[in-house]
């Protein structure tokens, strides 16, 4: 779980605010905290289910409206998932995390439904990401021949003293943010979601959404990407002269 | 053969496959010797140790994003479909 470690030894005044500010966000117990839940579920524990429900509602909502028309059958379909767990929790056998098991039913519950609403929409939106092909970043930022092919034409310009905090700050680039991982193709918001929203651990990634971690770091990837440019449309909007 | 050994040593890598890589580095779901590479590579390339933060504070920023602080629609239900689970299945483990 030191993801950071690499980044860290280049030491800069933002590393060390992530360094601080990634330890509790990550939340690298989840899938531990869920099976000592399983335990007090098992025993009938009602405080136990509702302790469930709360931790992941609003990430099985995220995921499912990627599959289905809108945000009122995303409720129904988690709805039906949460109906699942419960008449499920018996035979669930600890395989998996208890947390890749619900997302997993979620999933597969929201494929169906999906298939069943918007045929051709679901199936085509799955298409539309390959997880093959180089442009990940726009390849125009980069020059294309000479000795200098491949090297940056466009550098990023650095966002001075920008932190995860000040960036948070600022309603309009959450705003922004949540409205460029919103419009993110499902392939790659799901990762997203599930990684870096959620903090589940790369391994489980994979299990639920049934990909290879290569897969999931080309669509985390293109997934950041994305993201990224939004932040960097926002910053040099806000610093208005240009 | 030896030649091709050698080729694959350290060859050169451009901004643009630093920047494809940023994630899976971050992640350390690199080989060593890519790592290496691109570790080199950050420390003399001012325009890839920008990108490579800015991939790490959206990594981290979307993290922190507010979560939405909701309950299902109908969390009543759910909770009656849980208590009779308990009660029709044999309780404790
Ligand atoms: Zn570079």
């Amino acid at each position: 779980m030191n993801v950071d470690t690499s980044l860290v030894t280049k030491s800069t005044h933002y590393l060390s605010g992530a360094d601080r500010i990634s330890v509790p966000c990550r939340i690298p117990t989840e899938g531990n905290r869920d099976n000592v839940l399983l335990a007090r579920l098992r025993q009938g524990d009602e405080g136990a289910f509702a302790e469930l429900v709360t931790r992941h509602h609003s990430a099985l909502i995220r995921m499912a409206m990627g599959h289905v028309a809108n945000r009122e059958v995303a409720e129904e379909v988690v709805q039906d998932t949460w109906i699942a767990v419960i008449e499920g929790l018996e035979r669930f056998e600890g395989r998996s995390s208890l947390r890749t098991w619900i997302f997993g039913i979620l999933i597969h519950k929201a494929k169906d439904r999906g298939v069943r609403e918007k045929r051709h929409v679901t199936f085509s939106s799955f298409e539309a990401v390959s997880d093959e092909g180089d442009e990940v970043i726009d390849p125009s930022r980069f020059h294309q021949t000479g000795e200098w092919a491949g090297h940056w034409a466009l550098p990023p310009q650095p966002w001075d003293d920008q932190t995860p905090e000040k960036l948070l700050a600022s309603q309009q680039a959450v705003n922004a943010m949540n409205r460029a991982i919103e419009s993110l193709p499902q392939t790659l918001r799901e990762v997203l979601t599930l990684r870096d929203i959620e903090g589940v651990e790369a391994k489980e990634v994979c299990e639920i959404l049934k990909i290879t971690e290569t897969n999931l770091y080309v669509r985390l990837h293109r997934a950041r990407e994305r993201v990224r440019q939004t932040v960097e449309t926002y910053m040099a909007g806000g610093s208005s002269a240009v | 053969m030896a030649k091709e050994e050698v080729k694959e040593v350290a060859p050169d890598i451009t901004c643009q496959e630093v920047a494809q890589w940023a994630s899976a580095y971050l992640e350390e779901h690199v080989g060593d010797e890519r790592k290496h590479q691109i570790t080199v590579h950050l420390a003399i390339c001012a325009g890839c140790e920008t990108y490579m933060k800015q991939i790490a504070i959206v990594r981290d920023t979307v993290g922190l994003l507010p979560k939405w602080d909701e309950q299902p629609s109908d969390a009543h239900r759910l909770r009656q479909a849980f208590v009779a689970w308990v009660h029709r299945s044999p309780s404790g483990k």
